[in-house]
This record gives structure tokens, C-alpha cells and sequence, in this order.
């Protein structure tokens, strides 16, 4: 909102200060943007200051210079003078010369209309001229200047039609036809729907009700006889309308932060008194009004002490009482035992409840005068068990070479299409996009990780090793339902499938796994084919692992090879122990045999280490994979030689070389039996 | 041999063993100059030692520690020469160790700053009595604007500000409509969620992702992350309010920081206010806050009679921006390693 010094100075007695004025301004709710001088804004008069301030939501009240002086006034306890227009009409009854029909009075509650006949337009004192153009307003004739200076004065809009170009005499307020166009007065053709409201004649719509006249009903040269409306649209309807149209204007504004019921009729009799001044004309006796009657609001009741409860001060009754009648609260009496009763004023729609007016005095009082020693007790925190384990992944992942990243939640469809191993059910989608047409909730973590790899190589050549902890949204069995929200670890990284699944094991095995990880390879497009698995911890779903494709690595221009895995954190926790329990270390010496097996190429090494473990028991402490060898020509086809070391110890003895042979000897047995795996010598 | 002639040659041949020493150059005069003098069989020192016997018995003892002092620096000579010879100087390090080269360093990777900003203000509001607690990124309009006091016709509901979920019933192409479900334009959504399902007093912090569709530039995007505090027991006030984000202040920022309220307007709080911190001079806004509405209250179930509370949001970015001296947002969700790896 911008404000005129010269023009505030009309209803207040403005501060010597001007900056402490706009300090104090900012302090108490109406935010001091800035301040332009005529050196800086031609417009402005010699002798005069444009500030602009912010006004919030609540506020219409101070979309006016009138509503900015009061609270000058109450801020500096000063008095507020607030123009009476008086008016001398005609013996000509407005009725007899116009008739109003509202037929939609969900969007417009209050319509008045006056009429002045016979003005002669022209241009507009100088004064009016000078106070539209300090803040920022075009100048047009006497007539639709007055409308504008009394907008910028109370906040109320208004509009002028030219009786002449009125059908039938006769003003209808109606949903707009389904197809039917207005040319409005920026001369532009918009197409309305029935949701709109108009203002029309016997014919045609004639206004966007709230929104901007229409260019065939304006106020002209020509123009001897205008209609004044002064009227009240709602909020909803109006930001609907401006919204669809894209078509935003002080009056839009205003009537989407509401009007001053009691000022309608004020302002409606005030623009007339000034164009009368300027441009003649005798006004019409009496008003057409759609609804005269005023609500009158219920006195709230405020206890000081609510005061001192929600704002933890004590202030006296009488400077309560002098904030809220000078803010235009009426109360029949003084406060007394502790509470008193106050009426709102018409122009403060926001004022409803005790919490209000409580917010009125403390505002007006100074924020600042609220201490700030005044500790709250104190209470136990504690870290949540998810904290705790996202550091332990963050700290796995981190030591093993992996950066975090954030990327956007929501995606294009090329990256939604590119992969989802959790869920068939197609994405949820926004109806507007984020960014650069991603509408997608994303499915998996891994496309964006794959498409921040695929970026990082194209920019810098650098091969990223990437990890996200986000949501993941799989949703639900309705559309109607909210999704599923995932809490994923992902990662992307280069080397091969075992480097990153040594990453995993380490993850699972930090964060205090009961069970053992597993592997089980699935079939997806986008992956090599054998190298995507679904891991599993003991019989539940952990998550996935691959190797990426060279042909999808292709579309994203990377180089391979690429392995991406993505964990499921409530199931990695559901499984954890993340406080770790000492395990007793055995005092006796332990004895390491690695053993070279011979055997077909289809046993897979997890068969080979439970048939290993199964056939020592306790006192096997570990078993370790060496390696894999091959050679055809010494085992012949489709067989390799596995090499492995066993660790034996016993927790109660010195286990003998005889009691390790006799261990070995049953592993070998066992490898033989079951595998049918030979013992090489 | 007299006394004095024995001390005369110990004295020349201390002189001449030394002499020779320091002068070898190589390896091979080093080698010949130790055992001509200390050599274990024919050594120089060897030979005089033994001629101690001829030396009469009462000036033995002055002539056994004179030998002693010529055989100490005799034997430091050869050590020297070695040592000198054997190449790296005085300490006998390898003149090849440069250890002034750089070291290799584990590929160790980042923590995005994000996550290090939430981590601190965590544990500062941990440290206050706030646990944290989070909740769905998929809202309801019950719990984003219902319950939070946004009427159905307050122009924080308008489709274009806020990620409506599109539905079959809308199509998925058509916009513009307020739906039944849209990514969370605050955090606040968790506080109903906290408040629903407990009992005062209550002291929690929510942090995570909330969504507006603001078109991306140096200072916005359309995601990003806010912290949310709520405090509500019997006997909370304002001036618990502004101590407990003094302290956060003082704790973020370091030293005294001063802070002030400016009166604004949120509809789940009254008195609503903006809180500046004085930084570097100058008023920094870093959020809103205010005292929790009744409305919020009775929307859970509570008595505005019983309780009150306070509530603050903060803007992770802002302030995870200005402790890194971050000047664009974009780079946060960039993934890019020349960014990520600074942190």
C-alpha cells in the first residue's frame, strides 16, 4: 500500500520524525518497504514522500490513507479526522431514474447505487490530480479520478457508469452467461462463465462485479448523467473471478480482503460530494440499497487477565481501554472487576474473539515491551531411535566414499517411467508442476540419484557416488487415499555389484542386523539381466540392488559401470539393535584351515557357507570367502574351485590339532555329501 | 714407556684417527680408516691399549682414563663418518622422503548441509526440551488448512499456491481446483497431527520438506524445509516465546543476539508476529511465530480455557544459506559434487 505523506496529513497530525514514524510503523503491523523522495519519484510533489507499506490479509482496513492515519493516530495518541460529506440532492427521487435487481447475492451481499445528473466532465483539481499521481495513480477525467481518490482514501472501491449507456434504466447483478464476453475498460475482450458475477444492464453485462468496469458503460467526455455503485462483493468470488480472468486491480485486491459494510454508503456519499465540487451536477435524493441492514457485531468480552496469560505482562485497564477505542472499539463501560466489553468497529472484520483483541493491545503497546528472562521449565529430550540410525547410515555411507544429495520429490514422467521396484500403481501426480513438467511423486529414489550422476559427469566429468535419504510415495488402493510415504535410503555408485553390496552389509551390519542379509536376483528392464536382486533381512523385504544396463547408461550418457541400491529405513530398522551388546571374546587360541573345493559351477556360495557352518556349529567363528578359480582343462566344464578358510575355536578349551582335523573332516564330509564338492590337495 | 710418551701418542694418534676420518669421502677410505683405527685384530687403538703394560703401575690409572677419553672420540668419529657416508645427513634419514608431499586421503564423502543444519538445530531445540517428530508430506485440507484456521475462502487454499494432488474425478491433466489431497504447504500440519494424538504439555519441533509453486530463482524453490516449533502446556506466554528464540538465537548465531517481534498475521496463531535477529548490524527477518489460536485448540480437542502455547517456523534454507555463505538455493538440490563436496 502506498501512502502519501501530504495525503495522510489530511486526517492526522503527522510526527516531526518521519523515520521513526515508519519504525514505529513496522513495529506495530504495517511493514515499512520503502520510502520514495521526489528526487527519486518525479511524480511526487516537492513536498511530499511516497512510503510504501505491507499490509497483511487481515488488514483491509489499511488499504486506505484514512486507515494508515488511525493507527498513526492511535500509535501517537493524536486525533484521527475523518471527513462528514454532506450532500444537497435534487427533488428527483434515484429510484424513479433507476431500478436495481440482485439476483446473486452469494457474490455480492450489498449493492447501492446513486445518481448524479448532469455533470460536466473534465479534468480534475489539481489537488486530486497531484494526490493520484503521488501514489502512482493515472489521472482520466473528474468523475472516475474522484472514484479513484476515494478508493485510495477509504479503501472502499467504487465505480462510475454512464446513466445514458444503462439499457432499460435498469442495473441487474447476475452470474455471468455460460460464453458471454465483456470488453472491459483496458480494452481487452474476456470470457466469463456463470461462476463469475456481473454487473449488466437490461442486455449485456456492463462490469466484472469487483474485478473492472466494462469499456461500453464508461464514463466519457460525452458523459452528462453517472451511475455511482458502491457495493460489497465477496472475497471467494472475487479472487476466483481475477484469478481465472489474470485480471488483478486495486478493487480486486480490496474486495478480496473485504470492505467496510458501514463505509460503503460512506464512500458512496463521499465520491458524489467530490464530484459535484469538480464537475457539478446535482445528485438524485436517496439511494438504491440492496441491504440496508447492518449487522450489528456482539460486544467481545476481554479479561485482563487473558492479557497477562497468553502475553506474560501486566497492562493497566486505562491503556487497554485508550487502544481499543482509539483503534474504534466501542464499550458502554470502563473495565472493572478485571474485565470489560468491547465492541469491534465495522472496518475490522478480523476482530471476532478475545485472542483479538488481546493481539490489538499488545501490537499497539510495543512487542518490545515483552521480556525475554522468562525461561521455560525444564524437560527431558530425547534423540528419536530414527535420528540415531540415519547418522549411522549417513556415517556408513559417508566413510564409504558417498555424498548426500537432495533432489526434487517430484519428477518428470521419463524419470517416474525409468524404474518403480516398489509399487505397480502408477504415480500420484500434481496438478501443477514443479519444475520443468515434473508432476510425478516420486516412486523410487534411484532415477533422480541416476539423473544427478548422469548431470555431475556431463558438467565435470566426475563420476558422483550419491546417496539420498527421502520419501518415497506409493499409493494407496483408492485414489482418494494418501500414499504410502516410504522413508528410502538410496544410493548411486560406480565400481562393481560386490563393492556396493559390501556397502549394504557394512550398513546392516553398524546398524545392529539380528538377521542375515540375503539375496534374491528379480527380472526388470533397465538392469543387467542376473544383477538385480531384491535384498532381504531374515524373511522380510529390505530393498534393491543392480547393476544399471549398458543401454539405459546410453540414454543417460554415463559411463559403466553404475550400481544403484535402494533400502527401506523402517525395514532396516525393524531389524536393528542399535545399541550394540558386547559378545564374550573366547580366551583360548583359535585355528585357521583354508580348504580348496572343487565343485559344479551352479552352487552358489551361500549354499556352500551354510553347509560349512551346519557341519562344525559353535564352534566354527567364521567362515571367509578367498576366492574363485577356474580351469576347465583340469576340472572340466561348467565346474571352479572355491577357496575358503574356516576359523575354529572352542569358548571352553584349547582345541587340539587332532579336535581340528576331526572339524575339518566333517565340513569335507559335509561339502561332499551335500554339494558333492571335492576336496583339493 | 714413560707416562709422557704414552699420553704423546694416545694425543697423535686421537689427532691423526680423527683427521683421517672426517676427510674420507666414500665408502671404501671410510671402511680403510675404521680398521686401521678401531679394527677389532690390528686396529691402531687396539695396539696402543696394549702397550698400557709398559707403563708404570702407579701412573696407570692416568693413562687408563686418557685412553678412554681418545677411545670415546675415536669411536664417535667412525660414527659420524658413517653415518655421513651411509647417506641422509646428520639424522640418517632417507634424503628420497619428502614428507612435505601431500597425503593420500581416504575418499571420504559429504553430509549436504541441509542435513548439517537440521542436525544443529535439532540438537540446540533438543537441548530446550523439543523432541523432534514428523509427520506425512501428502496432506488432507483438514490438517493443512481446517484444523490450522484457514477458511475455506482464505486465498492460502488457492490452487496456485499450493501442489493439489490431481485425481481421476479432476483428471489428471486439469488444474486449478482445490483437490483432496496436496503436498504439505507448511509443517504446521504436524503439530495437529502431535496435538491429536497427545496430551499436554507437549514440546516438539517438526522438521522436513513442505511445497509452494514458486517458480525457482536465487532466493526460492518450489521444495523446501522448515522447522516448526510448538510448546503447549498450562502457563505458556509470549515472554516464553521470545526467550526460548532469544536462546535459539544466541545459540545458532553465537554471542548475544538481539531479537525483535514485528506484528503479522497467520491464521493458527494470535498474536501473530515476524522475528528478526540482529545480525551484523542489521534486522534479519528469519520467521514467523505466535501464540498458538484458540481455534487450533479446539480443533484437537483442547480447552483454550486449560492450555496455551506458542508456535514458530523457521526457513532451513535461510539459515543454512547464510551460515555457509550459500547464494543460491538451486545448488542445494543440484546433486552436484562441486557443491556437495564443500560441505
Amino acid at each position: 500500500m502506498l501512502v502519501s505523506w501530504k495525503w495522510l496529513s489530511r486526517y492526522v497530525a503527522l510526527p516531526a520524525d518521519r523515520e521513526q514514524l515508519e519504525t514505529r510503523l513496522s513495529l506495530s503491523g504495517l511493514n515499512h518497504e520503502g520510502t520514495e523522495t521526489p528526487a527519486e519519484n518525479p511524480a511526487l510533489s516537492s513536498d511530499d514522500v511516497c512510503i510504501d507499506l505491507e499490509v497483511t490479509s487481515n488488514r483491509g482496513d489499511c488499504l486506505g490513507h484514512l486507515g494508515v492515519a488511525r493507527e498513526i493516530a492511535v500509535l501517537y495518541d493524536t486525533e484521527l479526522r475523518v471527513p462528514s460529506p454532506t450532500l444537497e440532492t435534487s427533488k428527483t427521487d434515484v429510484r424513479s431514474l433507476l431500478s436495481v435487481e440482485n439476483e446473486f447475492t452469494e457474490a455480492c451481499p450489498r449493492y447501492t447505487a446513486r445518481v448524479i445528473q448532469g455533470v460536466k466532465v473534465g479534468p480534475s483539481p489539481d489537488w486530486m490530480q497531484a494526490a493520484l499521481a503521488s501514489v502512482g495513480i493515472g489521472v482520466v477525467n473528474n468523475v472516475v479520478d474522484a472514484t479513484n481518490y476515494v478508493l485510495m482514501e477509504c479503501g472502499q472501491p467504487l465505480h462510475a457508469f454512464d446513466y445514458a449507456n444503462i439499457a432499460d434504466k435498469k442495473i441487474v447483478v447476475r452470474p455471468a452467461r455460460a460464453k458471454e464476453s465483456i470488453t472491459a475498460i483496458d480494452h481487452r475482450q474476456y470470457e466469463l462463465d456463470p461462476s463469475m458475477c456481473v454487473i449488466a444492464d437490461a442486455q449485456a453485462a456492463s462490469a466484472v462485479a469487483g474485478v473492472m468496469g466494462g469499456a461500453d458503460s464508461e464514463v466519457t467526455e460525452s458523459t452528462t448523467d453517472v451511475v455511482i455503485e458502491s457495493a460489497i462483493f465477496t472475497p471467494l468470488s472475487v479472487r476466483r473471478t481475477a484469478r481465472k480472468l489474470k485480471l488483478h486491480s486495486p478493487s480486486s485486491f480490496r474486495f478480496e480482503r473485504r470492505v467496510d459494510p458501514i463505509g460503503v454508503e460512506w464512500a458512496s456519499r463521499r465520491v458524489c460530494q467530490l464530484i459535484v465540487e469538480s464537475a457539478g451536477g446535482t445528485v438524485a435524493e436517496g439511494i438504491i440499497d440492496t441491504a440496508p441492514e447492518i449487522e450489528t457485531r456482539p460486544p467481545i468480552v476481554l479479561r485482563l487477565s487473558q492479557l497477562e496469560r497468553i502475553l506474560g505482562i501486566t497492562i493497566d485497564s486505562s491503556e487497554v481501554e485508550r487502544i481499543l477505542t482509539a483503534l474504534g472499539c466501542q464499550s458502554d463501560a470502563k473495565i472493572s472487576t478485571g474485565s470489560g466489553a468491547f465492541s469491534a468497529p465495522s472496518w475490522r472484520h478480523d476482530l471476532t474473539r478475545e485472542a483479538d483483541l488481546i493481539e490489538e493491545v499488545a501490537r499497539i503497546h510495543g512487542y518490545d515491551k515483552i521480556p525475554e528472562d522468562s525461561p521455560i521449565p525444564v524437560a527431558p529430550s530425547s534423540k528419536r531411535t530414527f535420528d540415531s540410525a540415519t547418522e549411522k547410515i549417513r556415517g556408513v555411507l559417508t566413510a564409504a566414499g558417498l555424498s548426500e544429495a537432495m533432489t526434487p520429490s517430484v519428477v518428470t514422467s521419463k524419470l517416474d517411467k525409468a524404474l518403480s521396484p516398489w509399487t505397480e500403481r502408477p504415480a500420484l501426480s500434481t496438478q501443477t508442476a514443479m519444475l520443468k513438467g515434473a508432476k510425478r511423486l516420486r516412486r523410487t529414489l534411484l532415477p533422480s540419484l541416476i539423473e544427478a550422476r548422469a548431470n555431475n559427469w556431463a558438467s565435470a566429468s566426475i563420476e558422483a557416488d550419491l546417496f539420498e535419504i527421502a520419501h518415497l510415495y506409493l499409493p494407496g488402493k483408492s485414489d482418494e487415499d494418501l500414499p504410502e510415504e516410504l522413508y528410502a535410503v538410496a544410493l548411486v555408485c560406480g565400481g562393481d555389484f560386490f563393492s556396493a553390496k559390501g556397502v549394504i552389509e557394512s550398513l546392516c551390519e553398524r546398524l545392529g542386523a539380528r538377521q542375515a542379509l540375503s539375496v534374491q536376483p528379480v527380472d526388470s528392464p533397465g538392469f543387467i539381466a542376473g544383477q538385480l536382486v531384491r535384498l532381504s533381512l531374515g524373511e522380510s523385504s529390505l530393498g534393491y540392488l543392480g547393476v544399471v544396463a549398458p543401454k539405459t547408461l546410453k540414454q543417460w550418457k554415463l559411463p559403466g559401470p553404475v550400481i544403484v541400491a535402494e533400502l527401506s529405513i523402517p525395514a532396516l530398522l525393524a531389524d536393528a539393535e542399535l545399541v550394540p551388546q558386547q559378545q564374550i571374546v573366547s580366551m583360548f587360541p583359535s585355528v585357521e584351515r583354508d580348504l580348496n573345493f572343487v565343485m559344479s559351477e551352479s552352487v552358489r556360495w551361500n549354499e556352500l557357507e551354510n553347509v560349512v557352518r551346519s557341519a562344525v556349529g559353535q564352534q566354527l567363528k567364521s567362515v571367509t570367502y578367498r576366492e574363485t578359480y577356474r580351469d576347465p582343462e583340469k576340472d572340466g566344464k561348467d565346474r571352479k574351485r572355491v577357496l575358503l578358510s574356516v576359523q575354529l575355536q572352542s569358548d571352553e578349551t584349547t582345541l587340539s590339532g587332532d579336535d581340528a582335523d576331526a572339524l575339518v573332516q566333517s565340513v569335507i564330509g559335509a561339502c561332499k555329501k551335500k554339494l558333492d564338492a571335492e576336496l583339493l590337495g | 714407556m714413560s707416562l709422557q710418551n704414552f699420553l704423546s701418542a694416545l694425543d697423535s694418534l686421537q689427532s691423526e684417527a680423527i683427521a683421517t676420518l672426517d676427510a674420507a669421502s666414500d665408502a671404501e677410505a671410510f671402511e680403510a680408516a675404521r680398521v686401521k683405527y678401531v679394527g677389532q685384530k690390528k686396529g691402531a687403538l687396539k695396539d696402543i691399549q696394549k702397550q698400557m703394560g709398559s707403563v708404570a703401575a702407579d701412573d696407570r690409572k692416568s693413562a687408563g682414563m686418557r685412553l678412554n677419553e681418545v677411545k670415546q672420540a675415536i669411536e664417535k668419529a667412525v660414527a659420524e663418518a658413517q653415518s655421513r657416508i651411509s647417506g641422509g645427513g646428520e639424522s640418517g634419514a632417507d634424503p628420497t622422503f619428502d614428507p612435505t608431499l601431500p597425503g593420500v586421503r581416504p575418499a571420504i564423502g559429504h553430509v549436504h548441509p541441509i542435513t548439517q543444519t537440521i542436525t544443529h538445530l535439532t540438537e540446540i531445540m533438543g537441548r530446550m526440551g523439543f523432541e523432534a517428530a514428523e509427520g506425512p508430506e501428502v496432506e488432507d485440507p483438514h490438517h493443512n488448512f481446517v484444523a490450522l484456521n484457514i477458511p475455506e475462502d482464505h486465498p492460502a487454499r488457492d490452487p496456485l499456491d499450493n501442489f493439489y494432488l490431481a485425481t481421476a474425478a479432476t483428471g489428471a491433466e486439469k488444474q486449478n481446483v482445490e483437490g483432496t489431497r496436496l503436498l504439505r504447504s507448511q509443517t504446521s500440519t504436524v503439530q495437529i497431527r502431535v496435538m491429536a494424538n497427545r496430551k499436554p504439555p507437549i514440546r516438539v519441533i517438526s522438521l522436513g520438506r513442505v511445497y509452494r509453486p514458486d517458480d525457482p530463482d536465487a532466493t526460492h524453490f518450489p521444495m523446501f524445509h522448515q522447522m516448526e516449533g510448538l510448546l503447549v502446556d498450562t502457563h505458556v506466554t509470549m515472554a516464553n516465546l521470545k526467550t526460548v528464540l532469544r536462546v535459539f538465537a544466541t545459540n545458532y548465531l553465537g554471542g548475544d543476539v538481539e531479537i525483535r517481534f514485528r506484528p503479522s498475521f497467520f491464521p493458527f496463531t494470535e498474536p501473530s508476529v515476524e522475528v528478526d535477529f540482529l545480525w551484523d548490524g542489521n534486522w534479519i527477518e528469519f520467521g514467523g511465530a505466535g501464540m498458538v489460536d484458540p481455534n487450533v485448540f479446539r480443533a484437537v480437542g483442547y480447552d483454550p480455557e486449560e492450555v496455551s502455547g506458542f508456535a514458530f517456523g523457521l526457513g532451513v534454507e535461510r539459515l543454512c544459506m547464510r551460515r555457509h555463505g550459500i547464494k543460491d538455493i538451486r545448488d542445494l538440490y543440484s546433486g552436484d559434487m562441486r557443491f556437495l563436496s564443500q560441505f
